[in-house]
């Protein structure tokens, strides 16, 4: 299903640890974000890290450096001090999509299904968005019991936004 | 200023006696008075060695309507081998910018005639058109338009026979240049209500819902818009490559212009529709060289709602003019009856039949194969062998050809290699693959009316 040319960016929230995967990301899109997580061997990666596509600011962090692991509340701050409508974050190995007044956040969980110690039962999923224009679908795909599992999320982004001014 | 004609034939010297000179009236001219290879005084004086014999005008010439008519090479049997090459005339086109000849205006006012009925006779506007029509009087566009099918010869159902094929043309751009991310939410509003979540101020997980028919971005599902949509971006990105190298030498079409920009934006939502419209044929590189002619004609048109709409009546004008040649660019029937092969050995056989001499010279002595040159000529027709000006002239003679636009086109393709065979005959493999190649420019006028010989004498 991951083929090149289908997907215009890759974000990824970390713990790629190796270089073979950093490359194997490479062959499916050639403009890849990354944030570094804490197992990462490549030392170069930013802690966090902003971007536009389309009308939306997206920000992406690891996540371990938020304390507690997976707060939505302080999640919701590191996103204020982003000043992003979307943020990207990972190390739960769980999939979630919180909103809050100042956007969203949204959790793909693990592509691999790596082991993690906070959350048991870990399935493989990932996320893809579609932006288009104010509105953004949220794809999530989902590895469940060697299945792939299709759901989607729709959100719009208002236009008298949280925007810092 | 006169002597009878037996002391003139007695007088001249003998290369002056060759049938090039001589001047029975073509019987496939029917009108007189409208003559395809006359020329204004300035090119009669650079072929020198005419204007000695314009002194003695030939008595069976009827009526001629300039005072110089220059000597018609009547092609009975043997091609024009005179120092009157093409090869040597100035550039004919310059002359068409610059002030209409007399037989232009004749024509231009028997095609505004023909054009103001109020049912147009498609016999006679055929004949006018093709010898060609005037440049600087704007009835090009709807000269085709009535060419191809396009128009109804009645006047009268002009206006609603425009507009219905213009609304097609619109619904089928807003059905299929639609990208999938539209056609989704087109979905989603249809089956849920759209639930306001921009109030905004809502905290908490936001809800999943199901997906509908499986369409997900990476679905690999034959119906999938999102598949299907991947499958497209090759050949949009093909159609986009070309169309950007169409003719990057005319302003029209190619540089940094907003009107340059759409133009080409045009050019590519007709060959987009197309290629959606016919998955058989889809699109193949050259498409875009015959559609754009076309194009520029239309939206040159100086009627500006004519010109609004030129996206539209040219995508059907295009499918008419391809219908005919669709075979060429279907790479399966290359090899069939009606495939580019077959159309080429036609060519062959028509050059053999017309001029064996150098047929023999060409394929067997030097052995160019006709496909080296004429697959282009053929399937592109003739648009990249001469500039863009000419090219609308042949087309001119070209689609105005009851017989249709491919048996005319054989006969300017040969009529082609006939006017340079000198140069091909003395030629070996690589100096004549070079010319046919890189045709000389050339005298269009006369390379139609030789054209337009060979349809005489291959009938007798």
């Amino acid at each position: 299903m991951l083929v090149p040319g289908k997907i215009q960016h890759i974000i990824c929230t970390g713990n790629l640890c190796i270089k073979e995967v950093h490359d194997y990301l490479k062959t499916l899109c050639p403009d890849l974000h990354i944030a570094r997580g804490e197992y990462d061997e490549e030392t170069r990666y930013p802690e966090t890290k902003t971007l536009t596509i389309g009308q939306f600011k997206l920000g992406l962090c690891h996540g371990h450096q938020v304390i507690p692991w997976g707060d939505l509340d302080s999640l919701a701050m590191l996103q204020r001090q982003l000043d992003v409508d979307i943020l990207v974050t990972g190390h739960t190995h769980q999939f979630t999509a919180y909103k809050h007044e100042g956007g969203v956040v949204i959790n793909p969980g693990s592509a691999s299904g790596a082991f993690s110690s906070i959350t048991y039962d870990v399935n493989p999923s990932f996320v893809l968005m579609d932006i288009d224009g104010l509105r953004v679908v949220v794809y999530v795909y989902e590895l469940i019991d060697g299945e792939v599992k299709v759901d989607k999320i729709d959100f719009k982004k208002t236009t008298a936004a949280h925007s810092a001014h | 200023m006169f002597h009878s004609p037996q002391m003139v034939k007695k007088r001249v010297p003998e290369w002056l006696n060759s049938s090039l000179w001589s001047s029975t009236p073509s019987p496939s001219l029917d009108d007189d008075r409208v003559q395809p290879y006359t020329s204004k005084p300035t090119t009669t004086t650079t072929i020198t060695s005419s204007s000695s014999t314009s002194d003695y005008e030939p008595p069976s010439m009827v009526d001629p309507p300039i005072p110089v008519p220059p000597p018609k090479p009547t092609r009975e049997d043997k091609p024009p081998p005179q120092p009157q090459s093409t090869d040597s005339l100035p550039n004919h086109e310059d002359k068409n910018n610059t002030t209409p000849s007399p037989e232009d205006i004749s024509r231009q006012a028997q095609l505004l005639v023909e054009l103001s009925r109020k049912t147009i006779n498609l016999r006679d506007l055929r004949r006018i058109a093709s010898q060609g029509i005037p440049d600087g009087a704007g009835i090009r566009s709807t000269v085709w338009k009535l060419l191809l099918g396009y128009l109804p010869p009645d006047r009268g159902l002009w206006s609603s026979e425009l507009a219905k094929k213009r609304s097609q043309y619109k619904h089928f751009k807003d059905e299929l240049l639609m990208n999938p991310s539209e056609i989704t939410r087109k979905m989603d509003n249809c089956t849920n209500c759209d639930t306001d979540e921009s109030k905004g101020q809502g905290k908490g997980l936001l809800s999943r819902s199901e997906i509908i028919h499986g369409e997900h971005p990476l679905s690999l599902g034959q119906s999938s818009v999102w598949n299907q949509f991947f499958q497209d971006t090759e050949i949009i990105e093909q159609i986009d490559r070309d169309v950007k190298r169409t003719h990057p030498d005319l302003h029209f079409f190619s540089g940094d212009s907003s009107d340059a920009k759409s133009n080409q934006d045009a050019l590519k939502n007709i060959l987009i529709v197309f290629a959606k419209l016919n998955p058989g044929i889809r699109y193949v590189q050259g498409m875009n060289e015959i559609l754009a002619p076309l194009f520029y004609v239309f939206k040159t048109d100086p009627n500006e709602e004519d010109a609004a709409s030129a996206e539209a009546d040219t995508f059907f004008c295009f499918v008419e003019l391809l219908s005919g040649f669709r075979d060429h660019f279907c790479q399966q029937l290359d090899n069939s009856v009606v495939g580019i092969r077959s159309t080429i050995t036609k060519l062959s056989q028509l050059l053999k039949e017309h001029d064996e001499e150098l047929w023999r010279h060409l394929e067997i002595t030097t052995k160019v194969n006709p496909q080296f040159y004429a697959f282009r000529w053929i399937t592109l027709l003739l648009t990249q062998e001469f500039n863009f000006a000419d090219s609308l002239h042949i087309w001119d003679t070209l689609l105005s050809d009851p017989e249709g636009p491919q048996e005319t086109l054989l006969r300017v393709c040969c009529a082609m290699l006939i006017l340079i065979r000198r140069r091909l005959l003395a030629g070996d493999f690589t100096s004549n693959l070079k010319l046919l190649q890189n045709y000389p420019p050339t005298n269009i006028r006369h390379l139609l009316y030789v054209a337009n010989k060979l349809r005489v004498q291959s009938s007798g």
